[in-house]
C-alpha cells in the first residue's frame, strides 16, 4: 500500500464523486506501481480554502510512489492522474494540483 | 504549490481573521520568492488529526518548492508566524511553523509540471496560464 492524501474543499466533491474518485485513484496506483493505496480524504472547511488569497476551488492529490521513479515517467503519471482527477470531477486543470513524490531516503 | 496549511483549536483563528491571513501569506510567500500569486493555496484546519497540535494553538506547515534560501525560509516563518499573531490575537509562543521542501518536478499545476524557482515567468507564458492576482 502506498499513502494517498486527497485534499479537496467541503462541499466540493459529491460522495459518489468521491467514490468514483477513490476507485479511479486505486486502479491507477495498480496500473501504475503495481501496488494498493491509502487513501487519506481530507475536507477543507467551507471558508477555510484560499488560493491566491481568494476563495478556494483548489483540490490537490498526493501520492508517494513505492520506489523513485524517473522524471519522465513521474510526469507522464502526473499527467494522467490529474486529467483523471479532472474527468471525474469536470474541474480545471488550473483547480488540480498533482504530487508524487518518490519515498523518503532512509 | 506552495500549500500553507494551518491547523488550529477550535476557534482559535475566527472566520474573519482567516482570509486576512489568508492574504498575508499570499503577500508574503510572493514578496519574499517572486512566485506568482496564482500557485499560493493556504487551507485552514479546525483539529485535525493528520496535523496534531502537540499543545500548540496553531501549527502552520508550509510546503514549498524546493530551492529556496534558509534565509527566505526564516523570513517566511518569521512574517507568517507575526501575522497569525496579529490576525488571531495567538500569543508567538502558542504558535508553531514549519517548511518543507518539495521538488518541482514532483508538482503538476495549471496543467504542467511546475517549473523550478526563477522560472515561472517563461513557465506562465508557456503555459498561457494567467496569474490570478
Amino acid at each position: 500500500m502506498i499513502p494517498c492524501t486527497c485534499l479537496v474543499q467541503e462541499g466540493q466533491i459529491s460522495s459518489a464523486t468521491e467514490s468514483a474518485l477513490r476507485s479511479k485513484l486505486e486502479g491507477f496506483a495498480y496500473e501504475s506501481f503495481g501496488v494498493g493505496l491509502d487513501v487519506n480524504w481530507i475536507e477543507v472547511p467551507k471558508t477555510g480554502g484560499f488560493t491566491a488569497s481568494k476563495p478556494s476551488t483548489s483540490s490537490l492529490v498526493l501520492l508517494q510512489a513505492p520506489t523513485a521513479i524517473g522524471q519522465e515517467k513521474r510526469a507522464d503519471l502526473l499527467s494522467k492522474l490529474c486529467h483523471n482527477w479532472m474527468a471525474e470531477t469536470g474541474q480545471t486543470l488550473n483547480e488540480i494540483v498533482g504530487v508524487i513524490s518518490d519515498p523518503a531516503t532512509p | 504549490m506552495p500549500l500553507y496549511s494551518c491547523n488550529a483549536a477550535p476557534g482559535a483563528i475566527s472566520e474573519d481573521a482567516k482570509p486576512k491571513i489568508a492574504a498575508d501569506i499570499t503577500r508574503i510567500h510572493c514578496d519574499v520568492t517572486g512566485a506568482p500569486p496564482a500557485f499560493v493555496h493556504a487551507f485552514f484546519f479546525e483539529d485535525a488529526p493528520h496535523q496534531p497540535l502537540d499543545g500548540k494553538k496553531a501549527f502552520m506547515f508550509g510546503s514549498i518548492r524546493a530551492g529556496r534560501t534558509d534565509a527566505q525560509k526564516a523570513q517566511i516563518i518569521e512574517q507568517i508566524t507575526a501575522s497569525i499573531h496579529t490576525h488571531a490575537g495567538i500569543p508567538m509562543a502558542d504558535i508553531m511553523m514549519l517548511t518543507a521542501d518539495t521538488p518541482a518536478k514532483w508538482v503538476f499545476e495549471g496543467g504542467a509540471v511546475m517549473p523550478e524557482p526563477g522560472e515561472e515567468a517563461e513557465w506562465l507564458a508557456q503555459h498561457h496560464s494567467e496569474p490570478a492576482a
